[in-house]
């Protein structure tokens, strides 16, 4: 980002690309129509961290924040979001018309469990949403799925083992 | 909860191990004490700080203990437990040894009460086979299907040919869900046949299957029972629980609006009869599937008490640990089919730490702040408080949100305002899927059937403007990291206070 330029505006892009904006210097309020609400970020030890919107609390979270990317969790719905200058924004739109696609995708375990079942096999096709494990944690009986349309490179998973959270499942080579 | 009469004179529990954790280790605490009945609790390694353990009057502590098996899955353990405190009854609860004949049977022969039904009747319902043969034999209603046990692929598809796909295979020791498998066309079978007898060996020690014809989008509709030592049984109507994911029930209700009263007292007739055909007693649940013309099969017997129970006791005003207690006595049961009114609407939501966003999957970890709400028409149990954990090892479970009211409508309405006022941080849960659901108009209509999840594609429910107030925190943060150089012109006296995180993070990177 360039510190020499004046930022007089942020963009807040949501994952489904959605584009909020919000002019600089952030204010505590909202416009919504012709009316600006008050929001608030408080943080108390009867509810923890808090916005105040409208007279009614939310609770909020930050499950994870790098660089410019936040994952928030707000009112127990988790949103991820690119905080975008005008400038940035400018070179993303630059960028993106020459980007490639991911070409891996790198599945992991979840939560802790114990693979009950291992329904595919290195080299088979899989389809998006097509199981490819079963984990068994915390009394039920989870489907690991497919994210992508594809081909399985390496299982790292065996039947009956029991894997760590973020231990790595499978590999697929993005079709 | 009905008014708990203290007559302990004549009693013959006077103590009773809790061979289970959690709320309803609570629970059945809870009742205990209103008897005048003292309680032992297990305290584990895993969770050695477990609200359960404050509401025991007496602490058996096995967190030295390290064993590859979970205590309250260990009968001779819990066995020598109870005979070392002086435990002269056991009560199992629900998941873990709650439907192990051979830990009933255990129980009675070192002379322990077993609170719930026979080792006998636990058996015979826990085998799907037997059940469905005990069920045929006494004209209970049934989906079609096989005699009994499949023994290999070609009768799976004989057997299918002839009752017409779809079918279902299901394990004949499964529960719960595992083991289960749908197959609508006859070259899938002898795959799905072979998968769902492996999967059922891995699960339950047992390889046997059975098929049954599938019944498309039915509504879950099961009947408590009660039935005592003196061959009185009786039922106290039924719980809708078509609201499912993964077969596991999410939200219970009672009664179920898809019943009238005809149908309410067939059902409730049957469901006695099946109970009567193994010589039930204590509390029991019979489910049944229903059809979308009021068709209904029988499907099998819990013989236990269950995570759902709350709602029946709301609509009955009947205490059902108090009577599984007093039937496990050898009392006889003082309530007359008669007697038994359905008063009111009540609606149980499972507050489960999951991420209803990721499929409903577990989202284990530390409840750092909880707060329920305490209106007149909620109940709420509960085993966890603020630093309570979520652990991997046993289930989701954060609290049970009973809500009631005089009827359906009202006890709706009731919901909304008492989920908006549930308070949970530390992981994600079930409250987006409930807040969605209490929205949903074929939730209002009641026209829905155990297929409604997969109907929905979105799990959540997001309010107007919530994105963008998240947006806006986004915002905030990304300016309080990045934009606090001097050379750029951000006025931050009037951009309001940092953030409680960020200075959070100044100390505690995340």
């Amino acid at each position: 980002m360039n510190h020499k330029l004046r930022i007089n505006k942020l963009y807040t892009l949501s994952s489904e690309n959605r584009k909020f904006s919000f002019p600089l210097p952030l204010k505590n309020k909202i416009r919504i129509g012709k009316r600006d609400y008050v929001v608030q970020l408080k943080a108390d030890d009867k509810y923890g961290t808090y916005i105040l919107w409208k007279n009614r609390k939310y609770p909020v979270e930050i499950v994870r924040s790098r660089q410019n990317k936040y994952e928030i969790l707000f009112n127990d719905i988790s949103y991820t979001f690119t905080v975008e200058t005008p400038f940035s924004l400018q070179r993303m739109k630059v960028l993106n018309t020459g980007k490639g696609k991911i070409e891996k995708e790198s599945l992991k375990a979840p939560m802790p469990g114990k693979i009950i079942d291992v329904l595919v096999r290195e080299g088979s096709n899989v389809l998006r949403g097509e199981p490819l494990m079963i984990l068994e944690a915390m009394k039920m009986q989870n489907e690991i799925q497919s994210p992508v349309n594809g081909q399985i490179i390496r299982v790292h998973a065996k039947p009956n083992s029991n894997v760590m959270k973020d231990d790595m499942l499978i590999e697929i080579k993005v079709i | 909860m009905g008014g708990v009469k203290r007559e302990s004179r004549f009693m013959k529990i006077n103590k009773i191990l809790i061979a289970n954790r959690g709320e309803i280790a609570i629970r059945i605490m809870k009742t205990a004490r209103l008897m005048k009945i003292s309680t032992v609790a297990v305290k584990t390694a895993v969770e050695p700080n477990a609200m359960y353990l404050s509401f025991a009057d007496e602490i058996f502590d096995n967190t030295e203990e390290v064993s590859e098996i979970p205590i309250f899955l260990d009968i001779d353990k819990l066995i020598s437990i109870a005979r070392n405190t002086g435990a002269n009854a056991v009560h199992p609860g629900y998941g873990f040894l709650a439907e192990n004949a051979y830990f009933a049977q255990k129980c009675l022969d070192n002379k322990i009460i077993y609170i719930g039904p026979s080792p006998d009747a636990i058996y015979k319902m826990g085998n799907k086979t037997i059940a469905r043969k005990l069920a045929l034999k006494n004209g209970i209603p049934m989906a079609m299907g096989s005699d009994g046990n499949i023994s290999n692929e070609e009768e799976a598809v004989e057997i299918a040919e002839k009752i017409g796909y779809p079918v279902i295979i299901k394990a004949a020791s499964g529960g719960g869900g595992r083991g289960m498998r749908i197959v609508r066309k006859s070259d899938e079978m002898e795959k799905m046949f072979i998968i769902a007898s492996k999967e059922a060996e891995k699960a339950f020690n047992d390889p046997s299957v059975f098929i049954e014809k599938y019944i498309e989008n039915p509504k879950h509709i099961e009947f408590q029972i009660l039935g005592d030592t003196k061959g009185n049984i009786i039922h106290l109507g039924e719980r809708e629980c078509s609201i499912q994911r993964k077969h596991q029930k999410l939200l219970e209700e009672s009664p179920s609006c898809a019943l009238d009263n005809g149908l309410r007292k067939t059902m409730g007739k049957i469901a006695v009869q099946i109970a009567k055909a193994v010589n039930y007693y204590s509390a029991g649940t019979v489910e049944f599937l229903l059809d979308s013309e009021k068709n209904f099969y029988f499907m099998e017997m819990n013989t236990r008490i269950q995570v759902e129970h709350p709602v029946t006791e709301i609509v009955t005003g009947i205490d059902l640990i108090e009577q599984q207690i007093r039937i496990a006595n050898g009392e006889e049961l003082k309530i007359k089919q008669e007697d038994v009114k359905l008063k009111g609407w009540a609606i149980e939501c499972r507050i489960n730490a999951e991420d209803v966003q990721a499929g409903f999957a577990p989202d284990p970890g530390k409840i750092e702040n909880l707060s329920m709400p305490s209106d007149n028409y909620v109940r709420v149990d509960t085993g966890i408080q603020s630093g309570s954990s979520i652990v991997s090892s046993y289930d989701s479970m954060i609290a049970k949100l009973i809500v009631s009211g005089k009827d359906r409508k009202e006890a709706i309405k009731n919901c909304k305002m008492a989920l908006d006022k549930v308070w949970i941080k530390g992981t994600k849960t079930t409250l987006p899927f409930f807040r969605l659901l209490v929205r949903n108009q074929k939730f209002h209509d009641g026209t829905f059937t155990t297929a409604f999840i997969d109907e929905l594609d979105k799990y959540y429910f997001n309010s107007e403007y919530e994105e963008m107030l998240a947006a806006w925190l986004a915002t905030k943060l990304f300016v309080e990291e990045n934009l606090q150089e001097k050379s750029i012109n951000i006025d931050f006296e009037n951009s309001g206070d940092m953030s409680p995180w960020l200075l959070n993070k100044r100390i505690n990177q995340f």
